[in-house]
C-alpha cells in the first residue's frame, strides 16, 4: 500500500525517476516477517500441545492485591494471613521444599502454613450448616432425602463449580496445575474455614447460604432423590397413618395397542385423590401416580413454593433443628409442623 | 442487512452461579490497562489513567487492576472474568470518553461473550399447570360413553345451508305478520 503511495506521489510531484529499492524498502510487512514466524510456527509444533500458561507467571500479578480484591469481591472480611494460608495446599510445601532440596539447600525454609486445619473446619462447619439449612426449606422430606441434597451439595463437582466462579482458580498454591476439580473444593472449604477464624460462624454461615445453598435455587428435590419403589413406599406410610391401601384406577387412556399409548392412573385411598400420574404402560403409570403421590406429602410439588435463601439459622429467629424421619418410619403424624 | 448473527452461540439470559439470588459479585476480577508512554495513540488512556483510575479502584475494590506500560504499541483494556473468560479490546486513538466508557461496559457484563439471545428472559417452568394433555379439562361424562357412539361421531358444527337459512328468513317474515298491528 505505502509503495502504491510513493508510486503516486513520485508521479504527481513529476519525479520520473523512480528507483527499483524504493519500492522493496517501502514494503508494509517486511521480509523478515514471514520466515520468522513459519520458524516459529514450526517450533511450536515440534513441542507439542503445552500446558496453559500459569497467571501467576505473568508480570502483572500480584498476590496482595489478588487476596484483597478476593475478600472484597465476595464482600467478605478476610485477615489477610489466614486467607494467604487457606490457598495453599500441603502438596505445594511439598513440591517446593523438595525443589529447594534439589537445588543444593539442606533445611529448606519456607515459613508458609497449609491449609489442612482450614479444611477440616471448614467442611465441619459445612456440613453442619447445610444440614440446618436444607432441613428448614424441606420439613417433611425424609431423612434419606435429606443427605441425598446436602451431599448433592457437598460433592467435590459441585463445590470445585463454585470455588471456579468465586475466582479462587488462579490464587491456589497446589502441585497439581491447573488445579483438579478436588483441590478446587478443598480450597473452598478452606476459604469457609478462614472466614470462621475471620469474622465469625455467623457470617461464613451467611457465605455458605449465599454461595453453596443457592445452588438448589430452581432444582427439583426428586430429581436428587426419589424412593426406589414409590408404590410399595406409598402402600407402607398409607398403613402406617392407619389409611386404607392406595388403590390404582385408570383415568385416561389413549391408544392402546400402539407405540404411542399413554394411560393414566390416579392412586386413591379412603376414596380420596392421593395423587396421579401417566406412562407408557400402565405400571409405569401407576408408579410415578405413587411418586406423585409421595411428592404431596412430602410438599415437593412441582408448584411448590420456590425456596427462600432470606433465612438465617444464626439470627435471632433460630428454629429448633428438625428431626426428620426416615423413609421407613415416616408418618404425616410424625412430621413435626 | 447482515446475517452473521445467524453464526453466533445461541442461548438465553442467565445469571453465572445464580448471581445475585444470594449476593451479588461482580463478574470482572482483573482489568489490565496496557498503553505507551509517548506514543499518541494513548493519549485517552493515559488521561484516564491520570484523572480517573483512583476513584476507579476505590469504587470497585473487587477488581484487581494493572498498569502496563509497554513501549511503542497500540494501547488495549485486557479484562478478565471469573468464569475464565478473557476479552481485549483495542484501544488505539481512543478519546478519555470512549476509554472511560468501555472500562463501564467491561465493568458491567459477565463475561459471557457475544450470544444471540433467543428471548430476553428465561424460564426452567414455564407453566406452573403442566403441559397441555388431551385429558386436561376432559369432561367427566366421556368416561361413561360406549364407543362407536352415533352422536360423537357427529361433526361439532355444521354450516347452515341456504335453502335452510332463506326458510328461516321466510320463517321470520310470516311471525312478523301474523302479530298485531299496533295502532
Amino acid at each position: 500500500m505505502s509503495a502504491l503511495r510513493l508510486v503516486i506521489q513520485s508521479t504527481i510531484c513529476g519525479t520520473n525517476v523512480l528507483r527499483c529499492h524504493e519500492i522493496f524498502t517501502a514494503r508494509g510487512i517486511k521480509r523478515w516477517v514471514a520466515p520468522t514466524l513459519k520458524e516459529l510456527e514450526r517450533r511450536r509444533k515440534k513441542l507439542g500441545p503445552q500446558p496453559p500458561p500459569l497467571r501467576s507467571s505473568f508480570v502483572e500479578w500480584n498476590y496482595k492485591a489478588e487476596w484483597y480484591s478476593f475478600g472484597k469481591r465476595l464482600h467478605e472480611e478476610f485477615n489477610e494471613h489466614t486467607l494467604q494460608r487457606a490457598f495453599t495446599h500441603r502438596s505445594y510445601i511439598v513440591k517446593e521444599e523438595e525443589s529447594q532440596k534439589e537445588a543444593g539447600i539442606e533445611n529448606p525454609e519456607l515459613n508458609l502454613e497449609d491449609n489442612q486445619k482450614l479444611i477440616v473446619e471448614g467442611t465441619n462447619f459445612m456440613k453442619k450448616y447445610i444440614r440446618n439449612y436444607v432441613s428448614l426449606l424441606l420439613p417433611k422430606f425424609p431423612e434419606e432425602g435429606i443427605r441425598a441434597v446436602c451431599n448433592y451439595l457437598l460433592e467435590d463437582k459441585m463445590l470445585a463449580f463454585i470455588s471456579e466462579n468465586i475466582g479462587t482458580k488462579d490464587l491456589i498454591l497446589s502441585s497439581d496445575v491447573p488445579p483438579e476439580e478436588e483441590t478446587l473444593a478443598s480450597t473452598l472449604k478452606a476459604v469457609v474455614g478462614a472466614l470462621i477464624e475471620s469474622s465469625g460462624e455467623e457470617k461464613a454461615g451467611l457465605f455458605v447460604r449465599d454461595f453453596v445453598v443457592t445452588q438448589l435455587v430452581e432444582k427439583d428435590v426428586n430429581d436428587i432423590w426419589h424412593p426406589e419403589d414409590p408404590f410399595t413406599t406409598l402402600t407402607d406410610i398409607m398403613r402406617r397413618d392407619g389409611r386404607e391401601i392406595p388403590e390404582p384406577r385408570l383415568i385416561n387412556e389413549t391408544g392402546r395397542n400402539t407405540i404411542l399409548s399413554t394411560y393414566e392412573v390416579g392412586v386413591y385411598s379412603d376414596k380420596q385423590f392421593l395423587g396421579s400420574g401417566s406412562g407408557e404402560t400402565i405400571e409405569v403409570a401407576k408408579q410415578l401416580a405413587a411418586h406423585n403421590a409421595l411428592r404431596r406429602l412430602f410438599k415437593t410439588t412441582e408448584n411448590m413454593l420456590p425456596f427462600s435463601f432470606k433465612m438465617n439459622p444464626y439470627g435471632e429467629h433460630v428454629k429448633p433443628s428438625i428431626e426428620h424421619c426416615s423413609i421407613s418410619e415416616w408418618k404425616s403424624k410424625n412430621v413435626n409442623c | 442487512m447482515s446475517n452473521n448473527n445467524l453464526f453466533l452461540p445461541v442461548g438465553f439470559p442467565r445469571a453465572p452461579l445464580a448471581n445475585g439470588v444470594g449476593r451479588w459479585i461482580c463478574q470482572l476480577q482483573r482489568l489490565t490497562f496496557k498503553f505507551c508512554k509517548n506514543y499518541p495513540s494513548s493519549r485517552g488512556m493515559r488521561e484516564f489513567l491520570e484523572f480517573e483510575l483512583l476513584d476507579f479502584t476505590k469504587k470497585n475494590p473487587g477488581i484487581v487492576v494493572y498498569v502496563k506500560p509497554r513501549r511503542h504499541r497500540a494501547p488495549n483494556l485486557t479484562a478478565e472474568y471469573l468464569n475464565g473468560e478473557k476479552q481485549i479490546v483495542d484501544c488505539r486513538n481512543f478519546s478519555y470518553e470512549e476509554v472511560k466508557k468501555w472500562v463501564s461496559l467491561l465493568r458491567s457484563q459477565s463475561g459471557r461473550g457475544t450470544v444471540r439471545l433467543l428471548k430476553m428472559w428465561h424460564t426452567d417452568h414455564p407453566s406452573i399447570q403442566g403441559p397441555w394433555s388431551p385429558f386436561v379439562n376432559r369432561d367427566p361424562k366421556l368416561n361413561w360413553v360406549e364407543f362407536p357412539n352415533e352422536d360423537l361421531s357427529q361433526p361439532i358444527y355444521i354450516e347452515k345451508s341456504a335453502t335452510e337459512k332463506l326458510i328461516e328468513i321466510f320463517e321470520e317474515q310470516q311471525r312478523i305478520e301474523r302479530q298485531p298491528k299496533q295502532e
